[in-house]
């Protein structure tokens, strides 16, 4: 075999994709630019969910919290101290994978599973929201407008002038983050992990740590998270205690992995694939329908009412998400 | 030969004229169309289209051009408001009006800025949007230091003129959208100026909460003059009713940008209850009657009364309809240059003078006015060369 056969095809397909990506600007006008920039920041979260909610099996319903975490630490460390966003998107995700730590300790240490530990991360992301809505130095509910230095800065992660560099910057994340989620999932912490999702006392039994692999896996989640919490307050330009600790988040969080496929590499990917331009196609359907349905011309809400659909659709028919659906497809042609 | 040759150049021509009197201005609109906010959002966008419409009933601009209209959904969210501008950019938008939600406000603007075509928020209300030194944005309404200052004012002179001592408030206020917390901060700052003590600032989740017994049983035994109000039209009405309920012991409730107290819908909700609630907010000129007639007109067209931030969607039409016509050109740079020397005097709004943009941006004659429910309307009542009728204050429907 060659060296090349050696490393794992996963690699492979990352960097083929990220080559391919960078080539995207070149193509898309602004518009279609800052829906792959959104593509891939969901598929950036979804796949630090993913690490906890697919592969480790925890399920979370409140990745807000480090999601929150994240965008305030580089904020406070930008408008405060001037740091650069990314030395702060660093600091977000140590702070995050600390909470996490924290957090999984008290959860795993009192043995809360499934819907209990869901609730229970929902909780701690409530009591972030709450308790930042009513701190001083955050300013409290009404939120922190990052300041705008006009032109364009790597250093300070803002492009004023060409914002196709916003698509580079995320791609870089994408590419980082699914480095670490690929390796962590070849190494021996992946194989416990989804020990663990398994059964967790076959695990236990056969000499696997139960907490302390949980904890890691949660910390490693919460940290990526972080990093896309910064990376939104950086694009976007405002953060409030509402919009970034809130449960929307959570619930888009995990949105992208579930449609795509949990504890999949690229389900994540491919769920942000499906679900960030469902969004914008369903608008643009019902702003221009075809002929015969042009009574439903410009209805407000339609749209949002078929995005549901859809997705209740795909969930129905589709329990382990599309990448499931593909294999199952494949396996059928190969047979 | 010749002939065919003749017809075909004709046919071209005329395909050339008929796209060339198909030309228009387009004009976007951003607004939550779907979601929590939609009421007002779909009030704003349909303002819109009726202010486009009879400004091409009337002629067009520029000597005949029509401006048409591209309608977006925000559904609230910062990034479909993103990505919505970005698209109505692409498709030629002229000129956006936009956002009603300071969060969606922010991110617009700087792809305003950005892509150099001219902004007007009808509504937003938090005052960091224009601190950004953006120069293509600009905006209507009363900032929440407006709302918080005037508030406080008015508070103030309504006192005096009525010879009752208003020596201390409790402000209650939402405290998670940041709308209510940044009015509150301006009015806290500026009654503390004015010698009103603040007893107690109150804070509560305005989408969540479903009684507010405890806190109206917590601020009649504060004891205040007045009880000041901050937030949105259904919390509002469950502090209204839940203050009847204690029977709470003050001169006045007093809303301060509050979404409740200035609507018709309060009235037909509450009934007697609503019978002196007061409001300092933004509002149409009720004793303008252009202002009447256009509120008229909405009413007929989509059969329910116009909220104020419709009113200010349907002003903004019109302040970039007569920047277009001064500049002379449909060109966006064009059009931000007019708009930053706009000197509007045929405006709909409560406001002392034109509208003027200073050189952040902001209208420097916005200003909030104060109403109050009387036998079952919204009237004016102050400053005095607004009001419609003489202000009730102390007066509390409870105990009348």
């Amino acid at each position: 075999m060659t060296l090349l056969g050696r490393i794992p095809r996963d690699y492979l397909i990352l960097i083929g994709l990220v080559l391919a990506l960078l080539t995207l600007p070149s193509f898309l006008n602004q518009f279609q630019l800052s829906i792959a920039i959104l593509i891939l920041y969901w598929a950036l979260l979804g796949a630090a969910w993913n690490l906890m909610g697919g592969y480790a099996g925890q399920f979370s319903f409140g990745h807000a919290a480090f999601y929150g975490i994240g965008a305030y630490t580089s904020t406070m460390l930008l408008t405060e101290l001037g740091l650069s966003p990314w030395l702060g998107m660093l600091a977000g995700a140590g702070l995050a994978a600390l909470f996490g730590i924290a957090m999984g300790y008290l959860t795993f240490r009192y043995g809360l599973k499934g819907p209990y530990f869901a609730l229970a991360t929902f909780a701690f992301a409530e009591l972030l929201r709450l308790i930042s809505s009513e701190l001083k130095f955050i300013n409290t509910s009404i939120g922190i407008h990052l300041p705008l230095t006009g032109g364009d800065s790597w250093q300070r992660l803002q492009f004023e002038d060409n914002p196709q560099n916003y698509f580079y910057a995320i791609t870089i994340l994408f590419f980082v983050g699914y480095l670490i989620k690929i390796s962590l999932v070849h190494s021996k912490l992946g194989y416990y992990l989804q020990a663990i999702r398994e059964d967790e006392d076959a695990a236990a039994a056969l000499g696997v740590n139960l907490m302390r692999y949980k904890v890691t896996a949660v910390a490693i989640s919460g940290g990526l998270t972080a990093i896309g919490g910064s990376f939104f307050a950086q694009y976007f330009f405002f953060i409030s205690p509402e919009l970034v600790f809130g449960v929307p988040i959570s619930i888009d969080i995990l949105l992208g992995p579930i449609i795509g496929g949990t504890g999949t590499i690229w389900g994540p990917l491919v769920g942000a694939l499906f679900v960030t331009p469902l969004g914008e196609l369903t608008r643009a359907f019902i702003r221009t329908p075809p002929g015969f349905l042009s009574f439903i011309e410009g209805r407000s809400g339609l749209d949002v009412m078929l995005f549901g659909a859809i997705l209740i659709v795909v969930i129905l028919f589709m329990p382990n998400g599309l990448v499931g659906l593909g294999k199952q497809l494949w396996a059928r042609v190969k047979r | 030969m010749r002939l065919a040759k003749r017809s075909m150049l004709l046919l071209v021509l005329g395909c050339v004229s008929l796209w060339a009197g198909a030309q228009t201005i387009a004009i976007g609109g951003i607004h939550p169309l779907t979601g929590g906010l939609a009421a007002d959002g779909i009030q704003m966008d349909n303002a819109i289209q009726m202010a486009i419409d009879e400004i091409n009933e009337a002629g067009g601009v520029l000597g005949g051009t029509p401006l048409s209209f591209l309608s977006a959904d925000s559904t609230g969210s910062a990034e479909v408001g993103q990505t919505e501008a970005e698209r109505l950019i692409n498709e030629g938008a002229n000129a956006i009006i936009c956002c009603f939600q300071s969060s969606v406000t922010t991110n617009v603007a700087t792809i305003a800025e950005r892509e150099e075509v001219p902004l007007v928020i009808d509504v937003a209300v938090m005052d960091a949007i224009l601190d950004q030194g953006f120069t293509y944005t600009f905006r209507l309404q009363p900032n929440a230091t407006a709302m918080g200052v005037n508030g406080a004012n008015y508070l103030k002179e309504l006192a005096e003129a009525s010879g009752e001592a208003v020596d201390s408030v409790v402000v209650l206020f939402e405290g998670t959208s940041g709308f209510g917390d940044s009015v509150r901060e301006a009015f806290v700052a500026e009654a503390s100026e004015l010698g009103i003590v603040v007893l107690d600032e109150i804070g509560y989740e305005p989408f969540a909460v479903t009684d507010l017994t405890t806190e109206m049983t917590k601020i009649n035994a504060l004891r205040p003059d007045v009880l000041v109000v901050t937030g949105y039209y259904n919390d509002g009405l469950l502090a209204a009713r839940n203050a009847e309920d204690v029977l709470l012991d003050v001169k006045a409730v007093f809303g301060v940008a509050q979404g409740t107290y200035d609507q018709a819908q309060f009235v037909a909700d509450a009934g007697d209850l609503a019978e002196c609630f007061l409001d300092s907010n933004y509002h149409h000129d009720a004793s303008n009657a252009d202002a009447l007639a256009v509120l008229a007109r909405y009413e007929s067209v989509y059969g329910e009364p116009m909220r104020t931030s419709a009113v200010f969607s349907y002003q903004a039409v019109y302040v970039i309809a007569d920047a277009i016509e001064r500049a002379g050109s449909a060109d966006p740079p064009a059009i931000r240059d007019a708009l930053a020397e706009t000197n509007f005097d045929d405006f709909l709004l409560p406001h002392p003078g034109p509208i003027v943009f200073d050189e952040t941006g902001e209208n420097v004659n916005a200003r909030p006015v104060l109403m109050q429910v009387q036998n079952g309307s919204i009237v004016q009542v102050w400053p005095p060369e607004l009001a419609e009728a003489d202000p009730l204050f102390p007066c509390v429907s409870w105990n009348r």
